[in-house]
């Protein structure tokens, strides 16, 4: 049965009175529930950012104080009572629980290292906003040292590193670097791994933020090749320029990022699968740089690095 | 009856209804001698003391010794590691004794104490309390308006000196409440239940300096007794403090963490029974702490004003540390000084040292004790030593 023209102009202003209703109608503020690993002024400032993007309500805020069982009934008390339409999860703790025990709710995550070394790959209801520093900002730092900088080398564990490592060696490529890469799977490997890199005639040594490479007496052996065998060192902090590393990059600001959570939290509740929005890394990133490791080294700092630190150690 | 005791040398009760009025209410009119019999000019010798010689201030320093009471916030605390992206647990101790540290407790929690302090009291003014003296001067019996030395009315310089004993002890349960309302603002309250004792005893004798002394001034049948006593027990709630803290700094590099501290004290305690001072005390205090290493030294100063009499208000400081032997066993340090500039017209300081611990026996559970110490015993109302217990949980 065929529907007739005043059938279908009816159904067309039924189409346009609806559309005109449904944008008279304002939006619903989404409900967010917070949940913390522990009262940190990181996870503080994080959160204060997560605010100031945030268009949505914030309904409940938790903290487990780095207590397992605090945060599996935090979050239980989030399910059930709170019902909230997203979680934000402030730090890695924040985010295991979460993982484990909300696996449906769309969740944001803010200050997270190696995030995919965290929740796997496979969580459909999970992004957010890591803490890493993009290695494509690390591989053009080391780039802009100088052409004599060709081969990297790096020393990783794959269960922590393997994703970032993958990442890096492809933009390696697009820069024309090459990365030398060692696998291990514990901190002892260090150290015996850093010898064959000794062999490899390595340009620069990379200090990823991998277990493995912050052992005390693996960083320390890091230095000690760094300066035996005069190859710059890149560190994941300031406190690694201090030692030794003739640069270091690391996040620059918690509020950043947790800015950058708010906005994906704003795209999820806005109606986007958590699944096509990939995690962010920082975009703010701080450079220190060590003139006087460099000089140990024989080597100098091009003034395009040194406009661009925000601290020199002279 | 009361005759025949004072004979045999058994002390009267004197009629104290409140404890504040023990000392003087051991001769509440001065002390009276046997009336003398002829051939002696007749006369009722009658002696006093125009005043307690300092002993009355002795009430205030007793409400206000208890003022050292302490509120700690002795939760563990994070800090970030950057290059690992994880909180790391601090090192921290379990806190001081008796003085505050900068952090606060965190949102949400809760902790709650328990102490028991025992004091019992021993010098006051640098003078033993068992050995007090009070000297009763003669009324000037020929109101020629002098206290005759020589000549017939020389027994107008004879003194009837009082050695009074006091004993003095303390039981102070105090039950400690502070909740983190925010991450960095505490709010607390104090409520002492206090238990006093005070006993005095009172023994007289005449000091004869006029050779009839021993004719016309002796104690007998019609004269005030020579041995007196009084006091009792009482127990009450104390003056509750109302506490408030916040932290306005922390983590900065170099910088020490910083607090801002605000304490009321509530005139809750009974100031005609020692249990407190009677006026509303308000005491804002800058309190810092850092940790360096293994040590956390901390130092809190602020000045006390009472709307009570000027003299009362006090500069109070500590400055002291506390150190984990263990992860589960912290020892510290205070030095605690009181400094009243108004009184006497010179001032009077009270310095005090403590030591003590803390352990940490389980969870979110601490026990401790500490003992204070004078360091000059001659200012104010002192004990050797003070001890006190306390136990702990922050939910």
């Amino acid at each position: 049965m065929g529907v007739g023209l005043l059938g279908r102009l009816i159904l067309s202003l039924l189409m346009v009175l609806l559309t005109l209703l449904s944008s008279a109608v304002p939006v619903r503020a989404a409900d967010v529930a917070v949940i913390l690993s522990a009262d940190v002024d990181a996870y503080s400032e994080a959160l204060k950012g997560f605010k100031t993007a945030l268009r949505h309500k914030i309904v409940a805020e938790y903290s487990m104080e780095g207590d397992f069982d605090r945060g599996r009934k935090q979050v239980s008390e989030i399910s059930a009572k709170v019902k909230p339409d997203l979680i934000f999860a402030v730090g890695i703790w924040a985010l295991q629980v979460v993982a484990k025990e909300a696996t449906s709710m769309p969740v944001v995550y803010a200050m997270v290292l190696n995030p995919p070394s965290v929740i796997g790959t496979g969580a459909k209801n999970i992004t957010g906003a890591s803490m890493n520093v993009p290695v494509e900002r690390t591989l053009r730092m080391l780039k802009q040292l100088g052409p004599q900088i060709r081969r990297v080398g790096i020393v990783f564990d794959r269960a922590k590193t393997g994703y970032l490592v993958a990442r890096a060696e492809a933009v390696a490529r697009e820069e024309g670097l090459q990365l030398v890469a060692r696998e291990i799977h514990s901190a002892k490997e260090a150290i015996p791994a850093l010898d064959t890199l000794a062999e490899q005639a390595i340009d620069a040594l990379w200090v990823l933020p991998d277990e493995t490479n912050l052992v005390p007496t693996v960083l320390q052996q890091m230095l000690l090749f760094s300066y035996r065998r005069k190859v710059p060192l890149i560190g994941l902090s300031e406190s690694h320029a201090q030692m030794g590393a003739v640069l270091s990059l690391s996040f620059a600001s918690s509020e950043d990022i947790g800015r950058q959570a708010g906005e994906l939290a704003n795209s999820i509740l806005d109606g986007k699968a958590p699944a096509d929005i990939p995690y962010t890394t920082a975009r703010r990133v701080r450079l220190t740089v060590n003139l006087k490791a460099a000089q140990k080294l024989g080597m100098e700092i091009p003034k395009s690095i040194l406009g661009a630190a925000n601290s020199v150690i002279q | 009856m009361t005759v025949a005791l004072c004979l045999f040398g058994v002390p009267v009760e004197g009629e104290a209804r409140d404890l504040r009025d023990t000392i003087t209410s051991l001769w509440p009119d001065g002390i009276r001698l046997q009336p003398t019999a002829p051939p002696f000019p007749s006369h009722e010798p009658h002696f006093r003391a125009s005043s307690l010689q300092g002993l009355d201030s002795l009430n205030t320093s007793l409400a206000s010794s208890l003022g050292f009471l302490s509120l700690n916030s002795s939760a563990s605390s994070f800090t970030f590691d950057i290059e690992r992206g994880v909180p790391v647990r601090t090192t921290d101790s379990l806190g001081p004794l008796l003085a505050e540290r900068a952090p606060t407790l965190g949102r949400g929690k809760f902790d709650l104490a328990l102490t028991y302090t025992r004091i019992e009291f021993s010098r006051f003014q640098g003078r033993p309390l068992d050995k007090l003296t009070v000297d009763f001067q003669h009324e000037d019996s020929n109101g020629n308006g002098i206290r005759d030395t020589t000549g017939p009315f020389s027994f107008e310089s004879d003194v009837v000196r009082a050695n009074i004993k006091l004993s003095i002890k303390e039981d102070i349960w105090a039950l400690f409440g502070t909740y983190g309302i925010t991450r960095n603002w505490d709010v607390g309250i104090v409520v002492p239940i206090i238990h006093i004792q005070l006993r005095a005893v009172g023994d007289a004798t005449v000091v004869r300096n006029s050779p009839v002394s021993q004719f016309v001034h002796n104690f007998g049948p019609d004269s005030s007794p020579s041995h007196v006593s009084g006091g009792g027990d009482k127990t009450g709630i104390g003056d509750i403090l109302l506490r408030t803290k916040y932290n306005f700094l922390r983590n900065q590099g170099a910088w020490p963490d910083l607090a801002v501290l605000g304490q009321v004290k509530l005139p809750s305690g009974d100031p005609d029974n020692l249990l407190g001072t009677g006026h509303t005390n308000f005491l804002p205090m800058l309190v810092a702490s850092k940790t360096y290493g293994f040590l956390t030294p901390h130092v809190n100063a602020g000045y006390e004003l009472t709307t009570g009499p000027r003299e009362d208000d006090n500069l109070r400081y500590i400055v002291g540390f506390d150190t984990r032997l263990h992860p589960r066993l912290t020892v510290a340090t205070d030095l605690l000084g009181r400094w009243e500039p108004n009184r006497n017209g010179n001032g009077s300081h009270i310095l005090d040292l403590a030591f003590g611990l803390k352990w940490n026996p389980v969870g979110s559970f601490l026990v401790g004790g500490y003992a204070q110490i004078p360091l000059n015993r001659n200012e104010g109302l002192r004990a050797n030593v003070i001890w006190s217990l306390a136990a702990e949980y922050i939910f």
